[in-house]
């Protein structure tokens, strides 16, 4: 096959760069090969059209257009990800969309509190241990491992450890280049099984010297990471960043399909190394640490992130009848795993339940304390995938649905995520349909991010804009609504007040993905109060996990029909219950073995195959239900409104 | 030795409707029709008595349809061009209510026109459909509902995304409503409430859960009826209502009842064919516990009312 010239020419940026590729390769990997990034949010499926590129010059075959108009093929436009190269050609690329990044970091964290019964003596199963070792002789011929292990037994009463190759390597030296003073870092057992040593120090450790532990929480936007000094149990640093996989695909759907192309499961695998690397070199820089000090990280995060992460393949996790390679997985190395700390380091991956029920969910079921209650509790994680549990100590059921991603604004079209210039909440006359509404960051408005549209739907709903099955009333006086493009709409901001001097409208089919997205998950908490046999308003208690909870309008969710209808005091707001019960389980083996508890007794519903999801879909795909008994706080809000 | 039949006692019923008004009722009808008012599931006459007989409207259009069955053509004859002469002729065929299907070639006072020449050619109540196009229907109802006020007619057809102006008019002109939704119990319940809550009186709504020809998703159609009962029986409000529904239009439009050349023999005679289709359709729906059925054949509508009056039958 032929070898064809690709070159790139970037958006302000002078130097093109080449890739030689041969007949039939895609532009997007063309592009990869020459280092140039192209975003590809729809995990290289031709759906998102972000990866527009304009062919200059050359021989470039369109697969697929579907995303571009007839202009825009018409000027050259072809989307990378959809195109394959049939010979020399000239690519300009324009400016990729940065994500802004505005995220919680220690300056602006809340302070983690120690569990008050933390022992790191007996919480913890890493130990260290100052050994002073008599140096051998020539009538003590004892090796250096059997010495170590002897002082161990005599020193510290361990009776059994096993070493790696990797640590045997150095320990000669060491013990020699500190004269026989060490402190052995040691992982025990609590089943009684044998020790393992971690990691060989030179010298006797200070009482004041911390034994890093790290925590990560792999969610597929954000990655979080903690660390924690293992003696003391504090969290001496919070930092964030946004998953490197998003260019890749902003959903977990997204990712497996480009984790399933040729090259794509290693890629997906190193982009997510490298943004824990640039983590924990934030996360140590802060603490005066190296990377390589820290001697445990447990991992957090939904089934596709795990699999993503070690590189196990995660098709299957897409495909029916939706299985995981594994959910308990053994504890493994840092080595093996390609994780930057230190080499001998325990990575312990929490488990999951199913496909879409991840440890994140477990690791929340932990920090919530759902597991200990004898209340019936419902417990939600809602983003793209809205994960919901409901139980208490007895039982726990758990199911996950799609709500797509129309509240994290994506699907909508003026949606946005939650940064700057985003509408994120909206109040409406009822009298004159006339909006106020809040932006973040004091901007002009560029969209709606997820908590806008639902404080929207739920005032236009109130106020009667839109009817109980989402229509817009055209026939309201006021010029607010109209028939726009995409059917009726409702204009939020006019072009003169806005950042792109576009209207900012509710359409028709945004109503719509909104509906579908809400009444998903309320189906869900539906079957599930079906499955335990209890009326899903006697809950005594809804914990709602994840950022969506922190910035969200529990009223306007109610009133919409996406939260039950309950007191204003049964709600819970917990944050980041992934990272918060992960951290829980690095600290105390106790509180791990309880998430394997969790995870194994936890019943997944699997709702493509219950017949009662799509009765209770429809049911819910309705303002704010089609029983309206399920939600009298809404009816009452409905009499007081014109 | 006498056997007890055991017998459900329900919380909920049906509500009675009213179609068409006599000149005493401030309209022009010779007669009207009831509906509805069931307490018990459909013919349980040991349970309770049907208190209203299903009832049978016959389809015409305000202009001779092109696309229609050559045995249709053949029955109604030259009367089809002339909607006044077309509804006397279904009169006298045996129907209780006149479907007055409007055309989209149909200006607003063509619709009148054809309104008014069937309300004096007939006693019957009648039933007005736009052509089935959002905004032609609107064009054309608003018109019709305002030219014929007080004669309690049903205007259809509302769906979930047009609903409001044929409402408002029914609402402003003393009419009824048709609310038509793709064969599922939720969405039948949806509709109801958002007609009811632009404050049209529930029993001014008649529901069509919409339904398939026999061989063609009537089984589907058959269970969202009889679902819809149960949830009206056991109390829920926005099911009370009558059902009616089109088996006329599903059954010819069956490859069976339509075609008459190119098809096994076995399938026999292809006019007693397309009867025996609208007719078994029709039959098994009145089982499910429809109110109102609209028909196209007059044969069928002999049978049909004969199946009816069979089933009224009271040990």
């Amino acid at each position: 096959m032929a070898d064809h010239k690709v070159t790139f020419t970037i958006e302000n940026n002078t130097d093109p760069v080449v890739a030689t590729v041969s007949t039939g390769t895609l532009l997007s990997d063309a592009a990869r090969l020459a280092g140039v990034e192209i975003g590809q949010p729809c995990g290289g499926q031709g759906r998102c059209g972000r990866c527009a590129v304009r062919v200059s010059t050359g021989n470039v075959r369109r697969r697929s257009t579907l995303r571009l108009s007839p202009q825009a093929i018409e000027d050259g436009y072809a989307l990378a990800c959809q195109s394959v190269v049939e010979g020399d050609a000239s690519i300009y690329v324009p400016l990729q969309e940065k994500i802004v990044r505005n995220l919680t970091t220690d300056r602006i964290a809340a302070e983690v509190t120690v569990p008050a019964d933390y022992d790191y003596l007996t919480s913890q199963t890493f130990k260290r241990i100052p050994l002073t070792l008599t140096p051998p002789n020539m009538d003590d011929q004892t090796d250096d491992w059997s010495r170590i292990q002897t002082a161990l037994r005599i020193q510290a009463s361990v009776d059994k450890v096993n070493v790696s190759l990797n640590s045997l390597r150095y320990i000669g030296k060491m013990l020699r280049d500190c004269e026989w003073k060490v402190t052995a870092i040691l992982e025990t057992d609590p089943s009684g099984g044998p020790a393992r040593l971690v990691n060989l120090l030179p010298c006797h450790f200070k009482e004041s010297d911390p034994l890093w532990g790290v925590v990560i929480d792999i969610g597929t936007t954000t990655v979080s990471l903690w660390m924690v000094n293992l003696i003391t149990g504090k969290v001496m640093s919070q930092v964030a960043e946004y998953n490197g996989q998003i260019a890749r695909g902003e959903d977990v759907i997204s990712r497996i399909i480009y984790a399933s192309k040729n090259g794509g499961e290693n890629e997906m695998r190193e982009l997510i190394l490298d943004t824990i690397d640039r983590l924990l070199v934030k996360a140590c820089q802060r603490l005066n640490a190296r990377p390589a000090e820290i001697v445990k990280a447990t991992i957090s995060g939904n089934s596709t992130m795990m699999h993503l992460l070690l590189g196990i393949p995660s098709a299957s996790i897409r495909l029916s009848p939706f299985i995981t390679a594994v959910n308990h997985l053994p504890p493994i190395t840092a080595r093996e795993i390609g994780l930057h700390i230190h080499p001998e380091a325990t990575v312990d991956c929490l488990p999951g339940v199913a496909s879409y029920v991840g440890a994140d969910i477990t690791a929340g079921v932990l920090s919530s304390g759902l597991d200990q209650t004898e209340d019936m509790t419902l417990f939600i994680d809602v983003g793209t995938n809205g994960e919901i549990v409901l139980g208490n100590r007895d039982l726990q059921i758990t199911c996950a649905c799609s709500a797509g991603p129309a509240f994290e604004g994506a699907g909508v079209v003026d949606g946005m995520r939650a940064t700057n210039g985003a509408i994120e909440e909206i109040w409406i006359d009822g009298e004159t349909y006339e909006p106020t509404y809040r932006v973040i960051g004091n901007e002009k408005p560029k969209g709606i991010c997820g908590s806008g549209l639902i404080s929207l739907l739920s005032e236009a709903f109130l106020t009667g804009i839109l009817d109980k099955a989402g229509n817009v009333n055209l026939m309201l006086p006021t010029s607010r609504v109209r028939e726009g493009a995409h059917g009726a709409e409702y204009v939020v901001a006019w072009g003169m007040e806005t950042g792109s001097g576009e209207d900012i409208v509710l359409s028709r089919v945004d109503i719509d993905n909104l509906l579908r997205a809400k009444a998903a998950i309320y189906a869900g908490f539906t079957v599930l109060a079906d499955q335990v046999g209890i009326p899903l308003e006697s809950v005594a208690k809804v914990q709602v996990a994840g950022s969506f909870g922190k910035y969200i309008n529990v009223e306007k969710a109610v009133q919409i029909g996406l939260l039950p209808d309950v007191a204003w005091d049964q709600f819970e707001f917990l944050g980041n219950t992934s990272i918060k019960g992960a951290y829980l389980a690095l600290l105390d083996w106790r509180k791990r073995q309880q998430i394997a508890d969790i995870a194994s007794r936890m019943t997944y519903i699997e709702l493509s195959a219950d017949n009662t999801f799509y009765e209770a879909f429809t049911s819910a795909l309705f303002l704010p239900h089609t029983d309206l008994s399920k939600f009298p706080s809404v009816v009452e809000a409905l009499k007081k409104t014109p | 030795m006498p056997i007890e039949i055991p017998k459900d006692k329900w919380p909920g019923s049906v509500r009675k409707v009213t179609v068409g008004a006599t000149a005493a009722e401030g309209g022009t009808r010779a007669k009207t029709v009831t509906v509805g008012g069931q307490t018990t599931m459909p013919y349980l006459q040991y349970e309770a008595l049907t208190p209203n007989t299903p009832v049978v409207a016959i389809e015409i259009k305000s202009r001779k349809p092109e696309d229609w069955s050559p045995l249709l053509v053949e029955t109604w004859g030259d009367a089809m061009s002339d909607p006044a002469q077309w509804a006397k002729k279904a009169e006298e065929a045996g129907a209780d209510l006149i479907v007055l299907a409007l055309t989209l070639e149909d200006s607003a006072d063509d619709a009148v026109n054809a309104v008014k020449s069937v309300l004096s050619a007939t006693g019957l109540p009648l039933i007005v459909w736009g052509p089935g196009q959002a905004e032609k229907d609107n064009d054309l109802l608003v018109p019709v509902a305002e030219a014929t006020k007080g004669e309690k007619i049903m205007l259809g057809i509302c769906e979930d995304k047009n609903y409001r102006t044929i409402v408002a008019t029914a609402m402003a002109n003393g009419h009824l409503v048709q609310a038509r939704t793709p064969m599922d119990v939720n969405l039948a319940k949806q509709l109801n409430i958002l007609i009811t809550d632009m404050g049209l009186p529930a029993d001014r709504i008649v529901m069509d859960p919409t339904t398939g020809a026999l061989g063609y998703g009537i089984e589907y159609g058959y269970s969202v009826m009889e679902r819809l009962r149960l949830a009206a029986l056991q109390g829920d409000a926005m099911t009370q209502l009558p059902m009616m529904v089109t088996p006329g239009f599903e059954a010819w439009k069956a490859k069976e009842s339509k075609v008459g050349e190119g098809v096994p023999e076995a399938w026999g005679d292809w006019a007693a064919r397309g009867i025996h289709w609208e007719t078994l359709t029709a039959v098994a729906l009145v089982e499910s516990g429809a109110d109102l059925i609209v028909l196209r054949h007059p044969e069928s509508v002999k049978r049909v009312k004969e199946a009816i009056a069979e089933l009224m039958v009271t040990a």
